[in-house]
């Protein structure tokens, strides 16, 4: 099979953020814990007595100070505002009791307070921070919420549910915490957003197969919602061509968990609930056979109600990532990681949709620390969600990146669009989309086929994108939310990337692609694909592949085309033909009067004046000049006349205004 | 207007340098239709042909166009020097003189057949060659060959569409047009020696890939000659429905089977959009459904059947679903058309930059309704002389049967319009034509007068 290779790309498409934080590695004396909420690597030294340490990606919020050893520490995490401290410790008897400490300009002030939960003899399985001054405790009695109002050294508690819990996991991002009951056969997911409690559609697994903690991972993760996708999409004709992309960009960090109220969005952030086991309600839809490995992505919040099923064909532990929407399985035996797009277009079957990883999977790239080496996927390594990894030997706190021109580096032919359509989901991808389309273009010959699948991709992400800014700017609907529209190809960004570096002979058919597919989405050909057309169809020798466009209506009709067109006419007649009938229809009156004034078209001219409504106005110098230059002196005396007979109507006599002269024959 | 079985007296080709002497004269005769006319008679009329030809070049450095006696008409056409074609028509004769002078029935139009005589010669050059790269002892043969089908085959009715000759092209909507071109784009890459020269749909033409000239005699030969054959075999039907829907070589006509079926591939002069010059080239005429494609190879390629049966594999399938997406595209139209009332009046419009060609409602349809042969000749006559006109220019003629014709011409273009009314004033007649000419030709500009 033909197989594509992105020139200049490396093999792996997933590395190790380049500078790993490090910190003090695991030693008797010394405690590493890790605060997923916000990234951030605390390592406690004797009790915290010699220094507590936090590292983490953003060095500003780095920091190091030294407090009281009250006793082992089970957990320590900061507020999101890096103002309170909180530390969960490990005290015979004080189970439920959680240590505040307050906190400025990243230094403690000794005040310190602490809080005990309102189920005494619960045991407090961990505590999260939803928003910077709440607090939620989860304990196996239930989940309380709280306020922290640190002026006062006290907390205020906001709400509070009972569930009898084993274990929980906590999503960050979409402040949702999933509990364990039952022995891990009852999963029950909650949201805390909002400074209250709810209550999120439960799951069961089968009682046979209890989930454990390890198997289990809350993601926040952009879907397609099934609703607003359908593959015969709306394609009403855009009014508005000229929408600049560039002004208005949504950037991620504006889509904030979705509710219900963002079902128009194209794009919905859920949280799905990641599993190992398939849930026993699944169990009935799927007739699997064991050599079935997969993984389930189950939603459980926002409005995706489609499960999607990963199909990893791996046995054994796995960890997994989140980056930029795509959900990374590290498998540790076989050192690969899959990555699955769960936007990608598909139908879903029974409500599910079945992913393959978008390509083979490799490894992530060997990363160097110390100038060695670094073990990867060593056993040392525990794996964050969204996406960081540490390895807890060597004291490396790594973020895991997408090497976006890796994705291309071994494609089958057949798939490039289908790396094209994920890269367009992807942020920063737009230079390894015109990478790879400059390469097809400069290879048109063997990929003419792809590159209109390619185009086809572009132009539909743009399509929906414009469809979506023109139902916003609309008086009288709700203005639906904006979509997530990272990577957005504009007509005049194909031109300066791709389209203009190429000279070579085949440039011409990839233009007719291009436009073809531009024709397909129904996008109004721009100004600037215009003239790129015009001018490698003319340099190529094509002008009746021009002409069949213009006379077609493939190039809409537009001044500067006509002008292009008409300055053509000298090489080909038809042509100039072309954009006479298009200035018609434009009703560019004036330059038609131009245009037949210097073909010495006299006569024409002024019955086109006359039809523009500028007869009255038209110098008769420059008429008469022309009509001198015909053939027949007859079209000079008939002009005359008609001139004269204009000034008597206009200005009551016959005689031509000072400045008008008449050039005798 | 020309009926070559009743009104053609005979069409003969010559060249005076083939026999200069004295009782060679036969070898002058390169053809004769009809050949059942005596040896004796042949001389004649190629002698007097030759005679008044010389006898003329004392007056005008042109050569001599046309000759007419009390009965017939010459019409003289010399493609290359020395050689000589002429077609003699008959006129309808009364011994005594017409009633009223100046009006004589279906006077034949000499623009009309000296155009037979050009085409004729360009089809002839198209697949045999120029007359002067033939050698002398095959040219009688390859001229007996290829004229005696041609001229019996000729009939031209009498219709408007035939008056000029165009090229009807199929307006089609831009996303068809698109696969159309993509779709012969992709086989051009595919296969580097094969050059798509036109995409015909039915008998209306899509995709151009020749120089304008030797694209309307391509045209001419696809839908006057082979096509018509072709839709009459796919409608007998047999076996050879079901390789209609799958798409077969049609030419040569058992299509490409055996590597012997290679030899019998037809070669033809062209210029292509790309050449300079003519050059021959192997002609491959491929069909689907009712999309035929054709192809030139350079005839310096070796051919290979397998890279026939490859190319028939590549174009079959996608040829037939562009012709069913084509054809529902023109059932959509029709069906719009069918809508809007069409005009009553009929108009012939041609563009003499790309030989479009359109007309009213075809004649076939509606035969009681056909133009008078008189209101024919007067628009001949007019798209003959294009000097009356100029590059713009309105004419309205009025015949005294009630028949108003209307012509303009402007911007390389012209259009033409009968309209049958009694009591109609020039007034009337000429905004009747501004109102058939926006509603036909919407987007067009004509020169405002």
């Amino acid at each position: 099979m033909a197989k594509f290779c992105l020139k200049d790309s490396e093999k792996y498409y997933l590395t190790l953020s380049e500078r790993p934080k490090r910190f003090h590695a695991d030693s008797p004396v010394t405690n590493v814990f890790f605060d997923d909420t916000n990234g951030q690597v605390f390592t406690v030294r004797s009790g915290g007595v010699t220094g507590v340490t936090v590292n983490g990606m953003d060095d500003s919020k780095c920091t190091s100070f030294r407090m009281e050893d009250k006793g082992p520490i089970i957990s320590i995490k900061f507020s999101p505002d890096h103002k309170i401290l909180a530390i969960q410790r490990n005290l015979e008897g004080q189970n439920a009791t959680v240590e505040f400490a307050n906190f400025k300009d990243l230094m403690p002030t000794n005040v310190e307070y602490s809080h005990i939960c309102k189920w005494k003899n619960a045991k407090i399985l961990g505590f999260v921070w939803p928003k910077a001054n709440e607090i939620a405790f989860i304990t196996d009695h239930g989940i309380e919420l709280s306020q922290v109002l640190p002026e006062k050294k006290q907390l205020k508690t906001l709400k509070s549910t009972s569930f009898s819990a084993a274990w929980f996991s906590w999503c960050p991002q979409s402040n949702i915490i999933l509990l364990a009951g039952n022995n891990g056969i009852l999963l029950q997911p909650f949201s805390l957003n909002n400074s209250t409690i709810t209550k999120l559609q439960k799951l069961e697994v089968e009682s046979s197969r209890p989930v454990m903690e390890r198997d289990v991972f809350v993601l926040r993760v952009c879907v397609v919602p099934r609703g607003a996708h359908s593959s015969n999409m709306d394609l009403s004709p855009i009014l508005q061509p000229a929408l600049d992309p560039l002004s208005q960009l949504p950037s991620c960090s504006g889509l904030e968990s979705s509710g219900p109220s963002q079902l128009r969005a194209s794009f919905l952030t859920v949280a799905h609930l990641l599993l190992r086991n398939m849930p026993s309600a699944l169990a009935l839809k799927f007739l699997l056979t064991d050599s079935f490995l997969a993984v389930w992505l189950v939603p459980i919040s926002g409005g995706g109600a489609v499960q999607h099923v990963l199909k990893t064909g791996l046995v054994g532990r796995f960890a997994v990532s989140v980056i930029d929407d795509l959900v990374v399985i590290h498998h540790q035996s076989s050192q690969t990681s899959l990555i699955f797009d769960i936007m990608e277009d598909s139908k879903p079957e029974n409500n599910t949709i079945v992913h393959v990883p978008i390509v083979q999977g490799i490894s992530m790239r060997p990363a160097v620390v110390d100038e060695q080496p670094c073990p990867m996927y060593s056993g040392n390594w525990v794996v964050f969600q969204p996406h960081y990894v540490i390895d807890a030997r060597l004291g490396c706190l790594w973020r895991l990146e997408l090497n976006l021109p890796g994705l291309a580096h071994e494609v089958p032919k057949e798939e490039i669009s289908k790396i094209v359509g994920v890269l367009l989901r992807r942020n920063n991808s737009k230079d390894t989309i015109y990478r790879i389309l400059n390469q097809l273009v400069e290879h048109a010959g063997t990929y003419v086929v792809e590159l209109t699948t390619c185009f086809d991709e572009i132009n539909t992400v743009y399509r929906r994108w414009a469809d979506l800014e023109v139902a916003r700017n609309t008086a009288g609907c709700p203005p639906p939310a904006r979509g997530h529209f990272p990577a957005l190809i504009s007509q005049a960004d194909m031109c300066t990337h791709v389209l203009h570096k190429h000279t070579h002979k085949l440039l011409v058919q990839v233009v007719t692609v291009y436009l073809s597919s531009l024709c397909r989405c129904e996008l109004v050909v721009q100004h600037a694909v215009c003239e790129l057309v015009v001018r490698s169809l003319v340099t190529a020798g094509e002008g009746a592949r021009l002409r069949a466009l213009v006379r077609r209506g493939a190039l809409q009709d537009g001044r500067p085309l006509a002008c292009q067109l008409l300055s053509l006419g000298h090489l080909d007649p038809a042509a100039a033909q072309l954009a006479l009938d298009m200035m018609w229809r434009l009703r560019a009156y004036g330059e038609i009067v131009e245009v037949l004034l210097s073909r010495e078209e006299a006569v024409c001219a002024a019955g086109a004046a006359r039809q523009a409504g500028v007869w009255g106005s038209l110098a008769a110098r420059k008429l008469l000049a022309a009509a001198q230059q015909h053939s027949r002196p007859e079209t000079f005396l008939a002009i005359y006349h008609a001139l004269r007979t204009r000034n008597e109507r206009l200005r009551g006599t016959p005689d031509f205004l000072t400045g008008h002269y008449i050039i005798s024959c | 207007m020309i009926d070559v079985n009743n009104k053609v007296n005979s069409f003969f080709i010559f060249n005076s340098t083939f026999g200069p002497r004295e009782g060679e004269e036969l070898k002058r005769i390169l053809f004769f239709h009809p050949n059942q006319v005596s040896v004796d008679a042949q001389k004649m009329q190629v002698g007097l042909c030759e005679a008044v030809v010389k006898f003329m070049t004392t007056f005008s450095n042109e050569p001599c166009e046309a000759l007419q006696t009390q009965s017939k008409r010459y019409i003289f056409y010399q493609p290359e020097k020395n050689f000589w074609m002429v077609l003699v028509v008959r006129i309808p004769y009364a011994a005594k003189t017409p009633s009223t002078p100046g009006e004589s029935k279906e006077v034949i139009e000499t623009s009309v057949i000296y155009n037979l005589l050009v085409s004729a010669y360009k089809m002839f050059r198209m697949f045999v060659g120029p007359f002067k790269d033939i050698p002398p002892e095959d040219i009688y043969t390859k001229c007996e060959q290829f004229f005696t089908p041609y001229i019996m085959s000729r009939n031209i009715a009498n219709d408007l569409s035939n008056i000029i000759q165009g090229i009807n092209y199929l307006p089609l909507e831009k996303n068809s047009f698109f696969r159309v071109v993509c779709f012969i784009d992709l086989l051009e890459i595919t296969y580097p020696d094969f050059k798509c020269v036109s995409f015909v749909y039915n008998e209306q033409l899509i995709w151009n890939g020749l120089a304008t000239n030797d694209m309307l005699t391509l045209y001419q030969y696809l839908v006057q000659t082979l096509l018509p054959k072709q839709v009459e075999k796919e409608i007998q039907g047999g076996a050879v429905t079901a390789a209609v829907r799958h798409g077969r070589f049609i030419s040569p006509p058992e299509g490409i089977r055996t590597s012997e079926d290679l030899k019998n591939l037809p070669k033809v002069y062209l210029m292509r959009e790309d050449d300079t010059e003519m050059k021959q080239y192997y002609l491959i005429i491929y069909r689907t459904l009712s999309a035929t494609v054709c192809f030139t190879i350079d005839v310096n390629n070796t051919l290979d059947l397998d890279t026939f049966k490859s190319l028939d594999a590549f174009i079959g399938p996608k040829l037939s679903t562009i012709a069913s997406s084509i054809s529902e595209q023109c059932a959509l139209h029709a069906l719009q058309n069918a809508q809007i009332s069409s005009s009553e009046h009929k108009f012939l419009y041609f563009n003499r930059l790309n030989l479009a060609c359109k007309t009213s409602t075809p004649a076939s349809l509606t035969p009681s309704t056909a133009v008078k042969p008189e209101v024919l000749s007067i628009i001949a006559g007019i798209h003959a002389d294009r000097k009356s006109l100029g590059n713009y220019g309105e004419i309205i003629i009025k015949t005294p049967d009630e028949y108003w014709i209307t012509g303009k011409s402007s911007n390389d273009r012209e259009f033409y319009v009968i309209i049958q009314e009694k009591n109609a004033n020039l007034k009337d007649i000429a905004d009747e034509v501004k109102r058939v000419c926006e509603e036909q030709m919407k987007g067009i500009f004509f020169y405002p007068i």
